[in-house]
């Protein structure tokens, strides 16, 4: 059996999710009363292809 | 009518919230056209498409903003922008998040930070996870088309640092009460549920929430864990974490069948587990999950009527008698002509769920992504005979949110089946998520109204039927949104495959009864 000690302190703490990407989740867990951070991720400069690619996640 | 433009230069927005706000321009009156967002290529090709290019914005950058819409006047592009822009302002301005612009920055200034949600693409997840997991943080990674070696490499090293991660792939988890990614929003009680299939895991933890109990946390481990290259990881971390958590007393497992060397080790796990457990594997042998002194569930909803039975609690969702009886009444007033079915899907699991439902009443159906091969459709966008479409697949989802989030993406489908006068039957899923639209069934009432209009004119009735999937503590309610469907004369179901069935019924009974 695997240690899960770190996973029970998660199940037993209060939640503060870092959110790294679309804005909307962070928001929506804020609506819920939940506290978050956000980070503001952004394709490398000049990446049009990777803008593509963040839009292609979204399709998950 | 004209097409007019409003540039930004050098801001950033990040792509969600470029397509909500291109779902707000399109509503406001006077508003024809519209699209919203970073003037990269993909927006270029799609304001082509369109026809909404001009030589503006042909001159923009990437960095650049972009608003185009063709309007009735430029008053009334004005106005949709400035509404445009009211949403935004309240949206961001309603809560006061602290923003970084990367993760490092975020961590060493918020080290209460306990799990680090992750959204972006597939081939960059690995390194924001490394990132996370190396600060000693769990993982929840909503982004997709991880490659199999990204996914192994961050399990590992979670599993070496006792750290949960959920994902890749991951569309449903419930953690400590909180909805992340596309969850619903769901009562805690004492269930722990740990799933691949995220449509899965929000349908069974819905039942539970609907039948008086709740979850403890629900664990959304994505599509690719059970298989072989990756062995299952997280579902065993998950297993062992319900397993200690005092909180969760009954234990509900989700999944495909796993992989053909993933299985024996999973199902060792599950005999080891000495709570009480229900266990999903679609397409598994019934006496390979009862080996491990687990309940077997045989689908998504005798999952979560199996699971409510271990606290006593007898969830009726009705019986095929009912159905039978529901659609009789349907085909009173359909014109000869009516005589298939069209379905439109949020995903993938809920229509494989449907069409399997189907099958016994009407055999195969056509669809995007068939059961059988020969019932794939040469052009998603045209339906023939039976036919069902997932609208989260590809050539629908390219550089848009999912369904799920953004209902848009199906609202065109409604209108396009119903001006075939051969439809009698339209089938449409639900499903209620935070991060979505707060009135998903309002969005779509004004064109299911249309569609019975349409058909009511050419002297037929073109029946709708759906299922919401949600609950009662959803941002948008599951009872709000059935009744909204009520009052449009939709029939409501308790359940996708109880709707697919009583879609497929009715295509049945309506054949027997024109063909003698």
């Amino acid at each position: 059996m695997a240690n899960t000690s770190k996973i029970q302190d998660l199940f037993n703490s209060e939640l503060i999710v870092l959110n790294v990407g679309p804005k909307s989740f962070s928001t929506a867990l804020e609506d819920q009363g939940y506290k978050t951070v956000q980070v503001n991720w952004k394709p490398i400069a000049g990446g049009d292809a990777e803008m593509q690619k963040l839009l292609g996640i979204l399709g998950y | 009518m004209s097409t007019f433009v409003k540039i930004e230069k050098n801001i950033y927005i990040d792509s969600l919230e470029t397509l909500f706000a291109t779902t707000v321009l399109n509503d406001q009156d006077g508003v024809n056209m519209g699209y919203i967002g970073m003037c990269n290529s993909t927006f270029r090709s799609v304001i082509e498409d369109i026809g909404l290019m001009t030589p503006e914005i042909a001159e923009c950058t990437e960095n650049d903003y972009v608003i185009v819409a063709d309007a009735d006047s430029e008053a009334a592009f004005e106005a949709a922008v400035e509404v445009v822009n009211k949403n935004m302002e309240v949206k961001a301005g309603g809560n006061k998040v602290a923003e970084y612009d990367t993760q490092e920055a975020a961590l060493a200034a918020h080290d209460e930070v306990n799990l680090v949600h992750i959204a972006v693409p597939g081939d960059c997840a690995l390194e924001e996870a490394k990132k996370a997991l190396n600060a000693g943080k769990h993982i929840c990674v909503f982004s997709n088309n991880v490659p199999f070696e990204d996914e192994r490499e961050m399990k590992e090293l979670a599993r070496e640092k006792g750290l949960l991660c959920m994902g890749p792939d991951c569309g449903v988890a419930n953690i400590n009460g909180a909805a992340l990614v596309l969850s619903s929003i769901t009562n805690r009680g004492p269930f722990g549920v740990v799933g691949a299939s995220g449509t899965g895991i929000q349908h069974v933890a819905a039942i539970i929430h609907e039948g008086g109990s709740g979850v403890t946390q629900t664990i959304g481990v994505g599509g690719n864990d059970l298989k072989d290259p990756i062995g299952g990881i997280s579902m065993l971390m998950g297993l062992d974490a319900l397993n200690e958590d005092p909180n969760t007393k009954y234990i509900v497992v989700i999944s495909r069948k796993p992989g053909k060397k993933t299985l024996p080790v999973i199902c060792e796990k599950l005999k080891s587990i000495n709570k009480p457990k229900v266990v999903l594997f679609m397409g598994c042998e019934r006496e390979i999950v009862e080996a491990t002194g687990s309940v077997w569930a045989e689908n998504l909803d005798d999952c979560g009527i199996k699971a409510l039975q271990l606290i006593g609690v007898d969830y009726d969702l009705g019986d095929d008698a009912e159905l039978d009886a529901i659609a009789k009444k349907a085909i009173e007033g359909m014109a000869p002509e009516q005589k298939y079915l069209r379905g439109g899907y949020s995903g993938g699991t809920y229509m494989d769920e449907a069409m399997h439902a189907m099958y016994d009443e009407i055999g195969d159906v056509w669809s995007n992504c068939p059961l059988n091969k020969d019932f794939q459709l040469a052009d998603s966008y045209k339906s023939v005979e039976n036919t069902v479409i997932d609208y989260g697949e590809e050539e629908f989802t390219l550089g848009r949110p999912h369904p799920a989030i953004d209902p848009s993406i199906r609202k065109p489908a409604v209108l396009r089946e119903a001006s075939d006068p051969e439809v009698a039957v339209i089938c449409l899923d639900y499903i209620l998520t935070p991060p979505g639209h707060p009135d998903p069934v309002g969005y779509l009432v004004p064109d299911i109204k249309e569609a019975q209009e349409m058909a009511a004119k050419r002297g037929g009735k073109l029946v709708f039927i759906s299922s919401v999937l949600g609950t009662t503590a959803d941002i948008q309610d599951i009872r709000k949104q059935e009744q909204e469907l009520r009052d449009a004369g939709v029939i409501v179901c308790k359940s996708n495959a109880k709707a697919a069935k009583l879609a497929a019924k009715i295509i049945r009974l309506k054949g027997e009864r024109d063909n003698g």
